[in-house]
C-alpha cells in the first residue's frame, strides 16, 4: 500500500456499472497521490464512515428510485437513530440512471442529501448521469478526484491545491471512423474501452497441473491448460502423475488436476502408484493448496470419472481449498473443459503468492484476461498490478454484406486501442459504438462458431489478439476481417454452416461398429486401443472448429461438391479406428475414392500454413490421398499425375512436364488445350517477354514438344543419377 | 564479400521456363551473389511425389540438403514452391531423430554422403531483403519499372519459419522489394493464396476458377502484371488464364512475369525483353 491521502470510494452497485467506475476512479487517483480503497456498500457499517475525510460515491438506481441490493442495508442504518457525524468529512457522488424512468437517479440524490445533512462537504457537485455515463461520468471523476487531492491531512480543502487528473487512461480507447472520402474530415469517438492490464507476477505464480492419463486426453487437455494460464498471469507447468512427489504439493498454492478414469472406475496407469501414496500415511496434509479437478470419463460406465472425484475427496480430506467445484466431463470433453477452464484458472490466479484467495478480485482477471478489463485494483493486499498496454493504431476493415440490397463492401475504421484486445472485443466495441447492425458470430473466446478471418488467417476471434495477428508497421497495424470462405454470407460475417452440415451428413459420419476381441480385466472385458493408435486418432478429432478447417482450403470455395477438409479429415479418422466394422470401412472408402473425396483437394499447403487445423491434419489428408492413389492403382487422372511426376524423377531426377501432360492429360485432354488457347498461349509465349520462341531444336522433331513454353521431351539426367534410381528402387520399387 | 549460396533452380526452369534460368544468374552476378548449382539435386517432389510415398520425397530431398552440406552451402532458389516443399522436409527431419536416422542409413548405403541437417533453405526474395538489403538493390537499378505491379507469393514458402522474417499472412517483402524496383506495390488479398498447380490435371474445374480468382483479384486492384515468386505457379497464372477466363467469365488476361525477369530487366539485362514487355502492356494491355 502506498502513504498517499486516503480516498474511500464506495459503490452502490446492481449491474456493476458503478463498481466498474469505482475501480477505474482508484486508478487513475493514484496518479495524484491518492490511496484509494474500493468498497461496496455491503462492506462497510454506518459507522465507518465517521471520521473519514474523503468519500467518493457511484450508485446507481433501482427499480422505482431504489437502492441497488448491496447499498439497501447501510442506507437502511443510515436513517436509524444516531447517525455518525460527518463534520470535517468531504465527498462527492456521481449518481448512476435512466432518466426514462420517473425516479431518475434517486438514490445517489439521497446519499447527496444525506452526506449533507450529516455536516459534510460537497467537493463538487452531484453528477447524475444517464445510460450514456461514460463520458459525463469520467469527467466527473477526474474534476472530483483533482478536489479529493486539494484536501489536507487535517481534512481543509485548499481550492489552490487542485491538480488536473491525468487523462485519458492508457487503456482508453479511442475510434474513429476513417472517412471513405479523403476530402472527409475524421472525427474521432471517444469510448471507455477501458485499460487492459496484464498481471504482472509478483512472487510465485505457478500453477502445477498434474494429468493422470490412460489414452492420452488428459496429457493433451493439461498442455493445453498450461498455454491458457500464461494469459492469467500463471506459469503452467505440467506434471505426469508418474513419478510426481506427491509430498511436493505442500508447497505449492496453486494445482489443477486432470485425470481419467480407466476400467470400472479405476486411476489410469501412470496415476496408480501416486494415488496409493496420496492415501498413505506419508502424504503430506495439504493445508494452503488450493485446487480444483477436471475429471475425464465415459458415462456408459458405471463409474462415471470416479478417478476425478476420489482427487477431489482426496485433497479436501488432506485439508486444500477446492477454488471451483469438479467438473466431471463426458467423451465429448472439449467444450465443457473449455467452459471449466474460464472458472478455474481465474480462480486459481487469484491465489497470491502467499496463498490467500482473493475471491473478490476473480470476475476482473477474467475481463482481464478476456481482454475486456479496466484494471481494478484489488483490496488491501493484493491488486493487480497496472501495466499500460501500449495502445496502437488499428486500421480495422470489415466485410460487409446486406443480403437485402445483396450488396458487399468494407467498413473501414481508424482505431486506437489496447494492443492486447482480442479481435473478438473489437467487434464487440465496433458493434455497440459505431454500428449497432454490425453482424457477427459472439460468443465464448473459444466458440468454434465464431471462427472468422483475419488477413487471411482463420481465428477465433475470441482467442486472438489484435498485436497477434497482423504485424506491427510503424506502430499501426492493419486488420482485414472477413467471414471464412467456402460459405454462403448470411449478413455480414455470419456464414450459413448447413451447406458443411449436409456434407457431413452426406457422408454419414455415425460409427458403425464390429464385433471385436477386448481385454479381461477383473471387472470383466473392456476393449482396447493401442496407444499408437490413440495417438494417430486424437488430433483428429481435436481440432478447434469444423467451419474453421473446412475455410482452411481454398479449394472448397470453387469446388461445391469437395466434401473438404473437415468431413474428409472425419472420415479418416473413422477409417483408422480399429472399432469401425469392415462394412462401414467400404462406405468410408467409397467416399475418399469419389470424386468429391480427397481428390478433389487441389493442395494440401493452403491447409498446412493454418494453425488453426495445423499439420497434424494436412497430414492426415495426405495419408488419406496416399491410401486413395494406392487403392485406385495410380488410375485416373490424379493418379497418373503423380505416377508419371514421380517415374521422370526416377528416369533422369528432373520433371518431365511433356511426359505428365501427355500421360496425365491424355489425347482428349491435349485437344482440349489446343481449342482453349492453353496450346496457343505456350506455343506464341505471350508473356514469355522475348524468350525464345523454339525450346531447343527437339521441338522441331516433335511438335508441339519444345514449343514456347512447352517442355522438352527429353531431360538430361542430374549428376550421379544412378544414386536417385538407387533410393528409388530402394524405397520403392513400383517405379 | 559475395554471399554464397548452392543453387536449386526449381522444378520447371530446365523446361517449362527456361526464361528463369536465362534471368536467374543475371541477376545473383549483379547482386553479387554467388550461386554454385547443385547439378546432382532432384526435383523437390512439389508435394506430388510424397503423395505416392512421402519417405521417398524426404530421401530424395535429403540427398539435396547433404549435397549442399558438403558445398557448406545454404540452398537459394527462385521456386516459391520448391522454397516451401525443401524446408518442410527439412523441418521434418530436423524434428525427427527417428526419421533423419533412417533416412541417413538410406542415404549413407545409396549415396555415401549423410545430412547432418546444418543448411538452410532460402527463396531469392528473402535472400535480397534480408540477406542484400533493398536499399543495395536500389543503387543498382538501371531500369526502373514504373508499372502498378501485383506480387503473387503462392501458399508454399508463407508458412511459419520458411518465408524470412516476413509475415506468413500479410507479407510486405515483395511489394517492399517492388517499391525499390520504382513499381507501384498492389495490395491484393489473393496474393498468398493457392492455384492449385498440384491439381491442374485432376481437378481443372477448380483450379481455373481458383486461378481466375486470383487473377481477377489484381486486376481489380489495378494491377498493370503479376510478378511471380511462384515458377509452378506462374505456370497456370500464365498459360492458363485464357482458359480459366473463359471458364469463368472472369477478366483474367494480364501479363505474368517471373520474379526472376523482372529483376533482371529492372537491374539492366535483356533490354529487349523488357521492351517487348513495355510494347504488350501499352499496345496489347489486357
Amino acid at each position: 500500500m502506498s502513504d498517499g491521502l486516503p480516498l474511500l470510494i464506495l459503490f452502490g452497485s446492481q449491474s456493476g456499472n458503478a463498481e466498474e467506475l469505482a475501480a477505474s476512479a482508484a486508478k487513475q487517483g493514484s496518479a495524484l497521490g491518492l490511496s484509494s480503497t474500493v468498497k461496496g456498500m455491503d462492506e462497510i457499517q454506518i459507522a465507518d464512515l465517521e471520521g473519514t475525510q474523503r468519500v467518493l460515491i457511484f450508485c446507481s438506481t433501482w427499480g422505482e428510485g431504489e437502492m441497488p441490493d448491496n447499498a439497501e442495508d447501510l442506507w437502511q442504518a443510515a436513517n436509524e437513530e444516531n447517525p455518525p457525524s460527518l463534520e470535517g468529512c468531504n465527498f462527492a457522488v456521481c449518481s448512476l440512471g435512466d432518466s426514462s424512468y420517473e425516479f431518475f437517479c434517486e438514490s445517489g440524490k439521497d446519499w447527496d442529501g444525506w452526506f449533507e445533512k450529516q455536516g459534510a462537504n460537497r467537493l463538487i457537485p452531484r453528477l447524475d448521469c444517464d445510460v450514456d455515463y461514460d463520458k459525463p461520468a469520467a469527467e466527473f471523476t477526474s474534476e472530483a478526484l483533482a478536489n479529493f487531492a486539494a484536501v489536507g491531512a487535517d481534512g481543509s480543502f485548499d481550492p489552490a491545491l487542485i491538480t488536473q487528473a491525468k487523462d485519458p487512461s492508457p487503456g482508453e480507447v479511442e475510434i474513429s471512423d476513417k472517412p471513405s472520402d479523403s476530402s472527409q474530415t475524421s472525427e474521432e469517438v471517444e469510448l471507455s474501452g477501458g485499460g487492459l492490464e496484464e498481471l504482472l507476477t509478483s512472487g510465485d505464480r505457478s500453477l502445477a497441473i498434474l494429468f493422470g492419463s490412460q489414452s492420452g486426453n488428459s496429457e493433451e487437455l493439461a498442455a493445453k491448460l498450461a498455454k491458457r494460464a500464461k494469459d492469467y498471469g500463471l506459469e503452467g507447468i505440467v506434471h505426469d502423475m508418474d513419478g510426481f512427489d506427491f509430498n511436493s504439493l505442500s508447497n505449492m498454492k496453486r494445482v489443477l488436476i486432470i485425470c481419467s478414469t480407466w476400467g470400472e472406475g479405476e486411476m489410469p496407469d501412470n496415476a496408480e502408484e501416486l494415488w496409493q501414496f496420496a492415501n498413505s500415511d506419508s502424504a503430506s496434509k495439504l493445508d494452503g493448496v488450493h485446487f480444483s479437478i477436471c475429471a475425464l470419463g465415459d458415462s456408459s460406465y458405471e463409474f462415471f470419472c470416479q478417478s476425478g472425484k476420489d482427487w477431489d475427496s482426496r485433497f479436501e480430506t488432506l485439508g486444500a481449498t477446492r477454488v471451483v467445484d469438479r467438473l466431471d466431463c463426458d467423451v465429448d470433453y472439449d467444450s465443457p473443459a473449455a467452459e471449466w477452464a474460464l472458472e478455474a484458472l481465474p480462480a486459481l490466479s487469484a491465489v497470491d503468492s502467499t496463498g490467500l484467495f482473493h475471491e473478490g478480485m476473480v470476475e476482473s482477471i477474467k475481463r482481464f484476461a478476456s481482454g475486456s478489463s479496466t484494471g481494478a485494483d484489488g483490496d488491501d493486499v493484493f491488486s493487480i498490478p497496472e501495466i499500460s498496454s501500449a495502445p496502437i493504431q488499428v486500421e480495422v476493415s470489415v466485410f460487409r454484406y446486406d443480403p437485402i440490397s445483396a450488396s458487399s463492401g468494407s467498413d473501414v475504421w481508424l482505431c486506437v486501442l489496447p494492443a492486447r484486445m482480442s479481435v473478438l472485443e473489437v467487434l464487440r466495441t465496433l458493434k455497440s459504438t459505431q454500428d449497432g447492425t454490425l453482424t457477427f458470430r459472439d460468443g465464448t473466446p473459444d466458440d468454434p462458431n465464431t471462427a472468422i478471418t483475419v488477413n487471411g488467417k482463420i481465428v477465433l476471434p475470441g482467442l486472438t489478439k489484435i498485436d497477434s495477428v497482423a504485424p506491427i508497421r510503424e506502430d499501426s497495424v492493419s486488420i482485414r476481417i472477413e467471414p471464412l470462405s467456402g460459405f454462403e454470407v448470411i449478413r455480414d460475417l455470419a456464414i450459413e454452416p448447413w451447406s458443411l452440415e449436409r456434407k457431413r451428413e452426406s457422408s454419414r459420419p455415425w460409427m458403425v461398429a464390429s464385433t471385436r476381441e477386448g481385454a479381461k480385466i477383473p471387472q470383466g472385458v473392456i476393449g482396447t486401443m493401442s496407444p499408437s493408435k490413440a495417438d494417430l486418432l486424437h488430433p483428429l478429432c481435436s481440432y478447434s472448429s469444423h467451419t474453421a478447417l473446412h475455410s482452411s482450403s481454398d479449394a472448397t470455395p470453387y469446388s461445391n461438391d469437395y466434401l473438404g477438409p473437415a468431413v474428409i479429415t472425419s472420415m479418416w479418422a473413422r477409417r483408422n479406428d480399429p472399432r469401425t466394422s469392415p462394412k462401414k470401412l467400404d462406405h468410408i472408402d467409397e467416399l475418399l475414392r469419389s470424386r468429391n473425396g480427397i481428390k478433389a483437394e487441389t493442395d494440401l499447403a493452403s491447409i498446412h500454413r493454418q494453425s488453426i487445423s495445423g499439420p497434424s491434419i494436412s497430414r492426415a489428408l495426405l495419408d488419406a490421398k496416399n491410401a486413395v492413389l494406392n487403392m485406385d492403382r495410380f488410375n485416373g487422372r490424379h493418379g497418373k499425375h503423380v505416377w508419371w511426376y514421380t517415374w521422370s524423377i526416377k528416369s533422369s531426377g528432373r520433371v518431365n512436364d511433356t511426359v505428365i501432360y501427355r500421360q496425365a492429360l491424355g489425347p482428349g485432354g491435349l485437344l482440349g488445350n489446343l481449342f482453349s488457347g492453353v496450346t496457343a498461349r505456350m506455343v506464341f509465349g505471350f508473356t514469355r517477354t522475348g524468350g525464345n520462341m523454339l525450346n531447343g531444336m527437339l521441338g522441331m522433331v516433335a511438335p508441339p514438344a519444345g514449343i514456347g513454353k512447352m517442355p522438352k521431351q527429353f531431360n538430361s539426367s542430374v549428376d550421379k543419377h544412378h544414386e536417385v534410381v538407387s533410393i528409388f528402387n530402394e524405397l520403392d520399387g513400383r517405379f | 564479400m559475395p554471399l554464397k549460396y548452392a543453387y536449386h533452380p526449381g522444378n520447371i526452369a530446365h523446361s517449362s521456363a527456361p526464361e528463369v534460368s536465362q534471368t536467374m544468374p543475371t541477376v545473383a552476378r549483379t547482386l553479387d551473389i554467388k550461386l554454385t548449382p547443385l547439378e546432382g539435386a532432384t526435383s523437390c517432389g512439389a508435394g506430388i511425389i510424397r503423395q505416392a510415398n512421402e519417405m521417398l520425397q524426404i530421401t530424395l530431398n535429403a540427398r539435396t540438403f547433404a549435397m549442399a552440406e558438403s558445398m557448406g552451402l545454404e540452398i537459394v532458389t527462385p521456386c516459391a514452391a520448391t522454397a516451401g516443399n525443401l524446408h518442410e522436409d527439412l523441418n521434418k527431419l530436423r524434428g525427427d531423430s527417428i526419421l533423419l536416422a533412417k533416412v541417413n542409413d538410406v542415404l549413407e548405403r545409396n549415396t555415401g554422403m549423410t545430412f547432418n541437417a546444418e543448411t538452410e533453405v532460402h527463396h531469392l526474395l528473402h535472400v535480397i531483403v534480408d540477406e542484400i538489403g533493398l536499399d543495395k538493390l536500389e543503387s543498382k537499378i538501371k531500369n526502373p519499372i514504373s508499372y502498378r505491379i501485383a506480387g503473387y507469393y503462392g501458399p508454399n514458402m508463407q508458412q511459419e519459419g520458411a518465408c524470412g522474417n516476413d509475415d506468413v499472412f500479410d507479407p510486405c517483402y515483395m511489394e517492399d522489394l517492388l517499391r525499390s524496383l520504382g513499381a507501384t506495390p498492389v495490395y491484393w488479398e489473393s496474393r498468398t493464396k493457392s492455384v492449385g498447380v498440384p491439381g491442374l490435371f485432376s481437378e481443372e474445374p477448380t483450379v481455373l476458377k481458383q486461378t481466375a480468382s486470383v487473377i481477377s483479384d489484381a486486376k481489380s486492384e489495378g494491377a498493370d502484371l503479376i510478378v511471380s515468386a511462384c515458377t509452378l505457379s506462374h505456370t497456370v497464372l500464365d498459360v492458363y488464364q485464357a482458359k480459366a477466363s473463359r471458364v469463368t467469365g472472369l477478366s483474367a488476361n494480364i501479363p505474368v512475369i517471373h520474379l526472376t525477369e523482372l529483376l533482371s530487366f529492372a537491374l539492366g539485362h535483356y533490354n529487349n525483353r523488357l521492351a517487348q514487355l513495355k510494347t504488350r502492356l501499352a499496345v496489347i494491355g489486357d
